[in-house]
């Protein structure tokens, strides 16, 4: 019995000593089902922004181009390489090059563009002040509990009947006053727009622009380049263009950006399931038909089954307010 | 023997759960973040950190945190932290490790917040180039100084007890 005992306690030792240093308060993994079940599509790991110095960059633009540049120019020269290889070389670098993370100024720039478009397309501003300042609120309390508060963001209501929305790069929102009108509640707002600030934290539009042809040889993209290159501008401006407003992001991103959106609605203390509801009743409705909202976005049900799918971590908040009648209110002021 | 066993047993499970947790360090997401007494938004505050501040995470309770942080111990709504470091340009980017990377970020940032402001010179030649309205440029500058004050951010989440207001 006593030999027994004696393991006991030294089991009961060991056991505590191998336990111990992991005894401590890990709230990383409050967050680790939401990271897990919205797994972005891989991405390289953003490198530290270059120097701006943008001479250099133009010269060397111009060598690449012509395959002449650097080490691979002069292992070419010397005839170390022969033409395959370094223009399989220079691939490679320039495939690299692309890779380079766009930073804010120049997501600004291209974003304030895509604005002007978004508003030059879809109706301009809608005049309300009263409501125009209760969607900033909505807004912006759901950017301040998102993955990326820290630029700012802006947000408008667009003056036409079809039920839209955007976010251009840099922080725009836009929500169309027809999509307005089809909601019910503010939970139902908070999850559209953070749905769409979900879409900036995240720079789903400048993933897709990075990994693009237009920016391949580029090794860093600056305000003075995209000034002195009307002709890079635009291609830049075309190709999100098509994106946002033609083809639509890839499905995944639309997907992440669900999910994301619903996290953000729900940090602000809004009844998560909320923004399911919604894309549900969109997608049921005949406004939505035909609409650019509905040919830029994934089905309706694809997009509500994929956050039922994860939607355990939200329990909890079953009770989260909806703020019915808040919503309505604003709607009529 | 056996009580000799219990005894043991009790003692360390006591000791467990009564020994002081390490704790984990984690980031301001955002500039002018409150460090509050309590574990409540209507609580005094004690100071407001700049976006990259370090805090040790040192307990829980609802949805604030108790974070030591430059000395200071108090409470920060936890959605106002992040584990990781916030890089240069806004998000979820690099980790960077050493103390100093992090005032460096939070100085450029602080510096991003103010100086890039309106619709750029270079997007708004562009548009005009493409025949884009003057009235939809207008509108874009028009977004951009519409600025959400901070009290009435802060008594529209009260009123709809939300973020840090919420049960």
């Amino acid at each position: 019995m006593k030999t027994k005992s004696i393991f006991i306690i030294l089991f009961l030792l060991g056991a505590f000593i191998w336990v111990m240093p992991s005894y401590s308060l890990n709230f990383g993994n409050i967050l680790k089902e939401v990271e897990k079940s919205t797994k972005p599509p891989e991405k390289s790991q953003p490198k530290p922004e270059p120097e701006k110095t943008q001479q250099p960059q133009q010269t060397q633009q111009t060598t690449n181009q012509n395959g002449g540049g650097g080490l691979i120019g002069l292992g070419n020269s010397l005839g170390i390489f022969d033409k395959k290889t370094s223009k399989l070389l220079n691939q490679g670098v320039n495939t690299l090059k692309a890779l380079q993370p766009i930073g804010y100024e120049e997501e600004k720039a291209i974003g304030g563009r895509l604005a002007a478009e978004v508003f030059n397309r879809y109706g301009g501003a809608y005049n309300d002040p009263n409501l125009l300042e209760y969607v900033n609120l909505v807004g912006q309390a759901v950017a301040d509990v998102s993955s990326r508060p820290d630029i700012d963001y802006h947000f408008a209501i667009l003056n036409t009947e079809y039920p839209n929305a955007f976010a251009t790069p840099g922080g725009y929102v836009f929500v169309s006053i027809g999509l307005l009108k089809m909601i019910d509640n503010e939970a139902q707002l908070a999850g559209v727009l953070a749905h769409e600030v979900a879409h900036i934290a995240r720079k789903h539009a400048l993933q897709t622009l990075e990994r693009s042809r237009s920016l391949q040889g580029i090794s860093s993209l600056t305000l003075t380049v995209m000034d002195k290159d009307p002709g890079l501008f635009d291609k830049l401006i075309d190709e999100v263009s098509n994106v946002l407003f033609t083809k639509g992001l890839d499905k995944n991103l639309e997907f992440e950006a669900d999910k994301y959106g619903r996290e953000f609605a729900y940090r602000t203390g809004y009844y998560p399931g909320a923004l399911g509801r919604f894309i549900q009743k969109l997608g049921a409705s005949k406004k939505n038909q035909g609409s650019i909202f509905s040919s830029t976005h994934p089905t309706s049900g694809e997009r509500y089954r994929l956050l039922n799918r994860s939607s355990s971590r939200y329990k909890k908040a079953s009770l989260y307010p909806i703020l019915g009648n808040r919503f309505k209110v604003a709607m009529k002021r | 023997m056996q009580r000799l066993v219990y005894s043991l047993v009790f003692l360390l499970v006591g000791i467990g759960f009564s020994s002081p947790v390490a704790a984990e360090t984690w980031y301001v997401k955002k500039s002018a973040t409150r460090l509050q007494a309590q574990a409540k938004a209507r609580s005094k505050v004690l100071a407001k950190l700049n976006k990259g501040t370090p805090v040790d995470v040192l307990g829980k309770s609802g949805k604030f945190f108790k974070v030591s942080a430059g000395g200071e111990k108090g409470w920060i709504f936890r959605f106002k932290l992040t584990k990781k470091a916030p890089s240069g340009g806004g998000g979820d980017g690099d980790v960077l490790g050493a103390l100093g990377g992090q005032q460096q970020i939070a100085a450029r940032e602080s510096a991003y917040g103010s100086s890039i402001r309106g619709l750029s010179p270079v997007s708004e030649k562009h548009a005009l180039n493409k025949g884009i309205s003057p009235a939809s440029i207008e509108a874009v500058k028009e977004m951009e100084r519409y600025k959400v004050n901070d009290e009435a951010l802060d008594k529209f989440l009260e009123e709809g007890r939300l973020g840090a207001y919420g049960d």
